[in-house]
């Protein structure tokens, strides 16, 4: 499949997610749209470990700034944006060679995976940080 | 004193639902204190787990006053956490009172009879749609949109049954490779791997692994490691789903 294809899957995909998680309905498309930039960016970057990092970032800052502005919780849009990164290849992947038996394979794909999941979690810590920092910042001016 | 019951009730209700709905623990910590500043308390200390809540506060006559919210069930709902949060906002603006907050809270808690096919049909039309994404034809998408009704419709039978979550999960990983294998048989040209990769990636821990960072970042450490566990179980029993199908299936089709 061409990529547009991909991307065009990937924003119907984190539609029918937000619905599953009872997302509220104006906030689906806010989501599809961050999604989609998000694994756009991820196919740019050859879908390394390197590219995880970038994508979730990028979805972390946008999901932040689209909660200030909607006044809506971050955690809302985050969780359905993001979930077009989760390695799930990575995971059948290993499984599959574990039960083969190829415990070489098994290893190298379940060490990349984990390698990834490590680049979305590190992407997610430096987002919520900046934010984070910025709020208790306007705190501190308002006392 | 009447009117600290009800003061109580909405507080520890707006808390529950919070974490009920998977939020995340600060944010539950956040509600209580917002409400109480709302509510002209003047002290209150307020410990939320993914699993509890504890709060004391003092009342006006100079009195300590305890509760314990215990939080059995969790299920992701997004929806709730955000009506409860903007309650919560206006009782901290004074434009709500305690009863009136109460009523709302108690109006978001009632199970509302979601449309079951709506819930199959979202289910099914984002695993189809993963499998496009990660590289299937048209082919997968259908295998793949039968995989994801079929666990959709399989999840709530099992909750009912009080199938502990963590199983529920490994059996929903095995129902998905057991569809992708059969479909694999069935039809010519079908590739398994971007029917299953595709099928489970609604079924991954998103909302936990993203609030447990959340929650480790501002130093809640015990809901952190506790929701990082959470997690890590549910993928590993998922993926252990997926094998014991695969190794009961015998050769797999690549």
């Amino acid at each position: 499949m061409s990529w547009w294809v991909q991307l065009i899957a990937c924003f119907v995909a984190a539609l029918a997610f937000s619905a599953l998680v009872h997302l509220p309905k104006k906030a689906y498309p806010i989501t599809g749209l961050i999604a989609t930039a998000g694994y756009g960016v991820f196919l740019l970057l050859n879908q390394s470990t390197m590219g995880y990092f970038f994508a979730t970032l990028l979805i972390g800052i946008s999901c932040e700034i689209c909660a200030r502005l909607l006044k809506h919780t971050a955690t809302m849009f985050i969780t359905s944006a993001i979930i077009p990164l989760v390695p799930g290849v990575g995971l059948y992947r290993t499984m599959r060679y574990l039960v083969e038996g190829d415990a070489s394979m098994a290893v190298s794909t379940g060490t990349e995976t984990v390698l990834g999941i490590c680049g979305i979690a590190l992407a997610l810590t430096v987002s919520t940080v900046i934010f984070a920092n910025l709020r208790s910042r306007k705190k501190k001016e308002m006392t | 004193m009447d009117n600290m019951a009800v003061t109580l009730d909405a507080i520890c209700l707006a808390s529950k639902i919070i974490l009920e709905s998977g939020g995340e623990t600060y944010r539950a910590e956040e509600t209580v204190e917002r409400m109480c500043a709302g509510l002209h308390i003047s002290r209150v200390d307020v410990l939320a787990l993914p699993t509890g809540l504890m709060l004391t506060l003092d009342t006006e006559d100079h009195k300590s006053i305890t509760r314990i919210v215990r939080v059995h069930n969790r299920a992701t709902n997004l929806a709730r956490i955000d009506l409860c949060n903007g309650i919560s906002r206006e009782v901290a603006e004074g434009k709500l009172s305690a009863e009136e907050a109460l009523r709302r809270l108690e109006e978001i808690r009632k199970p509302r009879k979601n449309n079951p096919w709506f819930l199959i049909g979202a289910s099914a039309l984002s695993a189809g749609s993963f499998t496009i994404m990660l590289g299937g034809f048209w082919v997968d998408f259908i295998v793949s949109f039968f995989c994801g009704a079929a666990v959709q419709m399989a999840l709530p039978l099992l909750e009912k049954r009080h199938v502990p979550g963590l199983l529920s999960s490994m059996i929903a990983g095995s129902l998905t490779t057991l569809l992708a294998l059969i479909g694999a048989s069935l039809l010519s040209g079908v590739q398994v791997e971007p029917i299953i990769s595709g099928a489970i990636m609604p079924l991954l821990p998103g909302l936990a692994t993203t609030n447990a960072i959340r929650d480790t970042i501002r130093g809640d450490l015990v809901s952190g490691g506790a929701r990082f566990i959470e997690a890590i179980l549910c993928a590993v029993m998922l993926a252990v789903g997926i094998g014991l199908m695969l190794s009961m299936w015998g050769g797999i089709p690549s």
